[in-house]
């Protein structure tokens, strides 16, 4: 970890709405590539960026639609730029074969999705959280990723930052997955100085020519390291399976240890990679687990069930993608029943229905989109859970 | 199914402009030039000679492509940039159909540019009106790829770099068989030129300059204003010479030494009206029509609006249905039945 590069970071306290404050932590991140196609909800991150990168260093160019935003910016992540792009459903459904392409070639690089009620162009001025299971399973193929979900503005700066941190570090595609009130909504976000904000660097190989391979694992790590056009070394990045020099290489063997590495890089390291936030859990009966802008809702019906008595605590996921498997696990043996909110018919319940594997109640507290719930509707189900 | 378009006529209804209203009234912006093309195209739809039933509008996503709300026809509205594929199914299904596609510069030329392209070269029967308002309206104001180079928009603050597309000259270099452009504040011209494309069988491109005031307003003061329009409008007209000008005396000639076309004034230099070259929208090369839709992008040069290309050629449906017959008459017995119990067929023990 090094230091946020001075010159761009937008230090101070700002209004701002989260979209901006996504396109300034990217700037913070040391993002100095971006492709986009406009699309409501989202456009106004690269408008920020289109205005504000010419005076970092930055390059935004605008493509002819989703397909070629999502592949330009695999190539300026591989021409060595920290690069990301942004869009809304049906530019995120377009999206899917670059997330898969990104994965497979270990590309470091971050999409944000200003998720918008679909489905197909559905309501596009609206909210919802109808894509989380896109996100973790849009493409073809096994693969992992990471992906994160800011409740606020402020949270849209912080977790932008992680967010490219994460895509360096492990070198995977890193969604952000915002929803439209967020995407929208103008709050206070604090923009701390270069010198607290932590970066992580690309990590440029040491390794001559020659010795150096693209697709193994640096040492004691699953990640490999990289190498950018221009530094002298001949790499080969592909589609196909292949081995650790990139060369396709279409066994099963080969496949079965491409495939595993890409797999664990994320799993194994899922207690390096999850974030939460835990409210009120220590003599919770019931536990609401919420996202996005879902959780600022659920904390007023939580103060509602707390009032008529039931002893509800918040687990807040920040990291939806790898799910916090161990901690619901943990938290279903203690509690009588867990509620979840979204803005969709019912995605993230499905994980934790998963794990809780029938030990607990879990109710869901689905909704079409288009708009935020009737608090009282999660309280109702908060005091309903136990009584 | 009717394979030759041939029996759509029959007891055809007298209609009036408001058979073609759907009565959801038009929401554009007010002063939007949207409204003044729904309103042409309703005008000339009475006169297509075909049922209003078999008349089907299909877009894509944009302001423009809202259209088919309006209309009180067959209509869908798609997904962004899809429209001429969408359209390209439905009329191989179903060739009888009058199919009309409204897009925008972004539907059709950015996430649409490969399916535009190939619905021209196709040379299916399929109507494009092509909304060119240089930007993208439905988002609030991006480039577009029809943009003047260092356009500023929101996301081009600092000035756009790239060249913008030249839409005729784009789908004529595709092989579109009707090529034409007019411009939302000419009612009666658009009138002339939705005829011409009705009429037309093959792939039609209309580009339509629109006005957007909200986001790109002005865009083309400089061929709508009064005070310099008649020096900057080129109106070609089939079989005649072309010329402009408020006197109408200057004119373009080919100048085969440079092999490039030239504005010329009638009486200077000693040109004559014969030297001026005479539209023909029916010439089969499509080299000189391409050099006309190119004028409009090269300074001094007026802005043509008319009819480029107007050439008629088998439609990718007649040669799809002409195949099929062919290959019949080839096996006489052609019958589902025959071809699934004939030739590599095997019974499972
Ligand atoms: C896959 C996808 N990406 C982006 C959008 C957002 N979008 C809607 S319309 C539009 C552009 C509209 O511009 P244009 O085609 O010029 O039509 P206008 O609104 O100017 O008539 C965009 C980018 C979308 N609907 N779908
Ligand atoms: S934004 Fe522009 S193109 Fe769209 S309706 Fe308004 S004026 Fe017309
Ligand atoms: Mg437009």
């Amino acid at each position: 970890m090094s230091n946020a590069n001075s010159s761009g970071t937008l230090t101070g306290s700002h209004y701002l709405d989260g979209d901006h404050a996504c396109s300034e932590g990217a700037i913070a991140a040391g993002c100095r590539f971006a492709a986009g196609y406009p699309i409501t909800p989202s456009t106004e991150v690269v408008e920020r960026l289109a205005q504000r990168f010419p005076f970092v260093g930055g390059r935004f160019l605008q493509f002819e639609d989703e397909l070629a935003a999502s592949i330009a910016l695999l190539g300026g992540a591989w021409g060595g730029a920290k690069a990301c792009t942004v869009t809304s459903g049906p530019g995120f459904s377009l999206m899917m074969e670059h997330i898969g392409l990104a994965a497979i070639t270990e590309t470091p690089c971050v999409f944000f999705n200003v998720q918008r009620a679909g489905p197909s162009t559905g309501l596009p001025t609206q909210p919802a959280q109808g894509d989380m299971m896109q996100a973790r399973f849009g493409s073809h193929g096994d693969y992992r990723l990471i992906a994160l979900c800011p409740n606020s503005p402020q949270e849209c700066f912080d977790l932008t930052v992680d967010a490219f941190n994460m895509a360096e570090e492990f070198r995977v595609p890193v969604l952000v997955m915002l929803d439209e009130v967020v995407g929208h909504m103008t709050e206070k976000v604090v923009i701390p100085d270069d010198a607290e904000i932590k970066v992580t660097e690309r990590r440029w190989t040491k390794k001559p020519p020659g010795e150096f391979k693209l697709f193994a694992p640096a040492e004691g790590s699953l990640v490999p390291e990289m190498v950018k056009p221009g530094d002298g070394y001949r790499i080969h990045v592909t589609g196909l399976t292949h081995d650790e020099r990139g060369y396709p290489k279409m066994t099963v063997p080969e496949h079965e240890k491409m495939q595993m590495r890409l797999w664990n890089k994320i799993v194994l390291n899922a207690d390096k990679i999850v974030k939460y936030e835990a409210k009120d859990l220590d003599d919770a009966e019931v536990v609401v687990v919420s996202y996005g802008i879902t959780s600022r809702i659920a904390e007023r019906a939580m103060q509602q069930a707390r009032a008529q008595g039931v002893k509800v605590g918040s687990f807040r996921l920040i990291t939806a993608w790898p799910f916090p498997e161990k901690e619901i696990l943990q938290l279903s043996k203690k509690v009588k029943a867990f509620v979840v909110p979204e803005l969709n018919l019912g995605q993230m319940v499905l994980e934790v229905q998963r794990i809780v594997e029938g030990r607990t109640k879990v109710v869901p507290v689905p909704h079409v989109g288009g708009t935020v719930h009737d608090p009282q509707v999660i309280t109702n189900a908060i005091v309903g859970a136990v009584r | 199914m009717s394979t030759n378009g041939q029996n759509v006529n029959t007891a055809l209804p007298t209609y009036t402009k408001k058979d073609f209203e759907s009565g959801v009234d038009p929401r554009w912006c007010p002063g939007c030039g949207d409204y003044s093309i729904i309103n042409q195209v309703q005008r000339a739809l009475p006169a297509v000679g075909v049922k209003r039933e078999n008349i089907v509008f299909i877009s894509g996503i944009g302001c423009s492509s809202r259209f088919p709300y309006y209309m009180n026809n067959y209509g869908m509205h798609t997904l962004h940039g899809r429209a001429p594929s969408f359209a390209s199914g439905l009329k191989v299904s179903r060739p009888e159909l009058q199919v009309w596609i409204v897009t925008g510069d972004g539907d059709a030329l950015a996430i649409g540019g490969n399916h535009f392209i190939h619905a021209m070269r196709r040379n299916l029967d399929l109507k494009m009106l092509l909304f060119n308002n240089r930007i993208y309206g439905l988002t609030k104001g991006q480039v577009s790829p029809t943009s003047e180079l260092g356009k500023k928009t929101k996301t081009t603050p600092h000035g756009s770099p790239d060249y913008p597309f030249n839409p005729p000259a784009l789908a004529l270099g595709a092989g579109a068989t009707f090529v034409a452009r007019t411009i939302d504040v000419e009612g009666a011209h658009m009138g002339g030129v939705l005829k011409a494309a009705a009429e037309h069988k093959g792939s039609t491109l209309v580009e339509v300059f629109q006005n957007c005031p909200v986001f790109n307003d002005g865009a083309y003061e400089f061929l709508t204003d009064k005070a310099v329009k008649a020096d900057a409008l080129l109106r070609m007209e089939q079989g005649k010479p072309l010329v402009f000008g408020k006197d109408g005396k200057k004119g373009i000639r080919f100048n085969p030494q440079s092999a490039e076309l030239e504005v010329v004034t009638i009486g200077e230099n000693g040109v004559t009206e014969k030297d001026i070259l005479v539209h023909d929208a029916k010439r089969e090369d499509p080299t000189i029509a391409f050099m006309l839709a190119n004028l409009s992008m090269k300074p001094g040069f007026p802005t043509p609006i008319g009819v480029f290309r107007d050439v008629r050629m088998p439609t990718c449906e007649e040669l799809t249905w002409q195949i099929i017959d062919g290959a019949k008459a080839k096996k006489p017995d052609a019958s589902l039945e025959k071809l699934l119990a004939g030739g590599d067929t095997w019974t499972i023990g």
